[in-house]
């Protein structure tokens, strides 16, 4: 059998294996940055890895996020909330 | 630097889109840990929820940006023994990491693991112990608490039923075998969970060096996902799962609360308790007192 990489096992030399976990979500965090007092504990506690820090603040990607509220859930301030989707992903 | 800054700073070894259910807190487990590691890691995930949903690769196609290994449910520590063994010959350092579940952990991998930590391999091991064999519809394990609900432990209409046993004490098992480091982690308390890491990095220079998460498991135990952290929370402030470590046989407790909350306030949390009685409530309130007060007494010493 000849393989398609040249490694025994696959060490993503290949390219890594991604799914759109973003098509899954619901409901989206929306983050109200007058009310976010940059505690971190949303980028602490995303599962996903999808809310980013950068110099001045946090700032939530949706390409992979799975909405599942837990940066909703556990911000002090309630400064994110949760909006429903309102166009589902249909694509197919 | 503080843990966000640190995090903040590293890179996510996992690959972006894995198919962990929504707001599963292994997910953000596995993240964290291997942050912490770095790319000088090799790791393997025996089959269980995080083998499943695609870290471990598919195809010609890697789930990590660092080598992931896919071994046998029972013979994680023994594989990664070798593996380390040959890295050591060939002088490069390099972090062997087993991320194995509660099954290949307390019930099928346990005489492999338990030979690795008396032979002194020096391995990191992570258990992420979400109490049952999750990925196939939550069986009962060793580390199944007593009265779950479990696919097979039914419960009856009138609300009989559930596991019979209390669970195994497994952090404690891996602290008696003297490794030079063992703690019990929360993915509630990242912080803590990042530095008893990079203790665990120090340690594996001179032997196994074991950690246990607990991780409720959202859709096998019946909680909203919004929840994931709040119920890790709740496990450890009502002392059900206490967070401590053992460094060269000294016991230290790192949460300790002046009141912990009743351990109802936990299981109220979730469907797989629903069945309980007072009587069976306060059976369990026994049970995490007894372990309770045994830790005191070890931490005393």
């Amino acid at each position: 059998m000849e393989l398609k990489s040249k490694y025994i096992v696959p060490v993503g030399a290949d390219g890594i294996h991604i799914l759109n976990t973003g098509d899954w979500r619901t409901q989206r965090p929306v983050l109200d940055e007058t009310k976010c007092i940059r505690c971190g504990r949303c980028f602490l506690y995303c599962p996903v890895n999808s809310i980013r820090k950068t110099e001045k603040a946090f700032v939530i990607s949706y390409d992979y996020c799975k909405g599942c509220g837990i940066c909703a859930h556990e911000c002090p301030k309630e400064a994110i909330e949760m909006v429903a989707e309102e166009e589902k992903a249909c694509r197919n | 630097m503080n843990t966000v800054d640190k995090l903040a700073s590293l890179k996510d070894m996992i690959s972006p889109g894995i198919s962990a259910c929504t707001g599963c807190n292994v997910e953000l487990t596995l993240r964290t840990c291997m942050k912490v590691l770095g790319p000088d890691t090799i790791y393997a995930v025996p089959p269980g929820c995080m083998g499943g949903v695609g870290v471990v690769g598919w195809d010609t196609q890697s789930g990590s940006h660092i080598p992931v290994f896919f071994p046998l449910l029972d013979n994680v520590a023994s594989m990664l023994a070798g593996i380390k063994l040959h890295y050591e010959r060939i002088g490069r350092k390099v972090n062997v990491v087993a991320f194995a579940g509660d099954g290949a952990t307390t019930d099928a991998g346990m005489q492999c693991l338990s030979g690795a930590a008396e032979r002194g391999d020096k391995l990191i091991y992570i258990c992420y112990d979400n109490e049952g064999y999750m990925n196939t519809g939550y069986q009962r394990s060793s580390a199944t608490t007593k009265y779950s609900w479990t696919s097979t432990t039914p419960v009856s209409d009138a609300g009989s039923g559930g596991k019979r046993q209390h669970r195994k004490d497994f952090p404690m098992i891996m602290a008696m075998h003297d490794i030079p480091y063992m703690a019990t982690c929360s993915p509630a308390f990242i912080p803590d969970m990042v530095a008893k890491l990079e203790k665990a990095m120090e340690a594996s220079e001179r032997g196994l060096a074991y950690l246990h998460v607990h991780n409720p498991c959202l859709t096998g135990w019946g909680i909203r996902p919004e929840l994931s952290i709040e119920v890790s929370r709740l496990a450890v402030e009502t002392n059900f799962f206490p967070l401590y470590e053992v460094i060269d046989g000294t016991f230290v407790i790192n949460k300790e609360y002046k009141e912990a909350k009743p351990v109802e306030e936990y299981i109220k949390q979730m469907k797989k308790f629903r069945h309980l009685s007072a009587e069976e409530i306060a059976d369990i309130q026994g049970f995490v007192d007894q372990k309770w007060n045994r830790l005191k007494q070890l931490a005393a010493l």
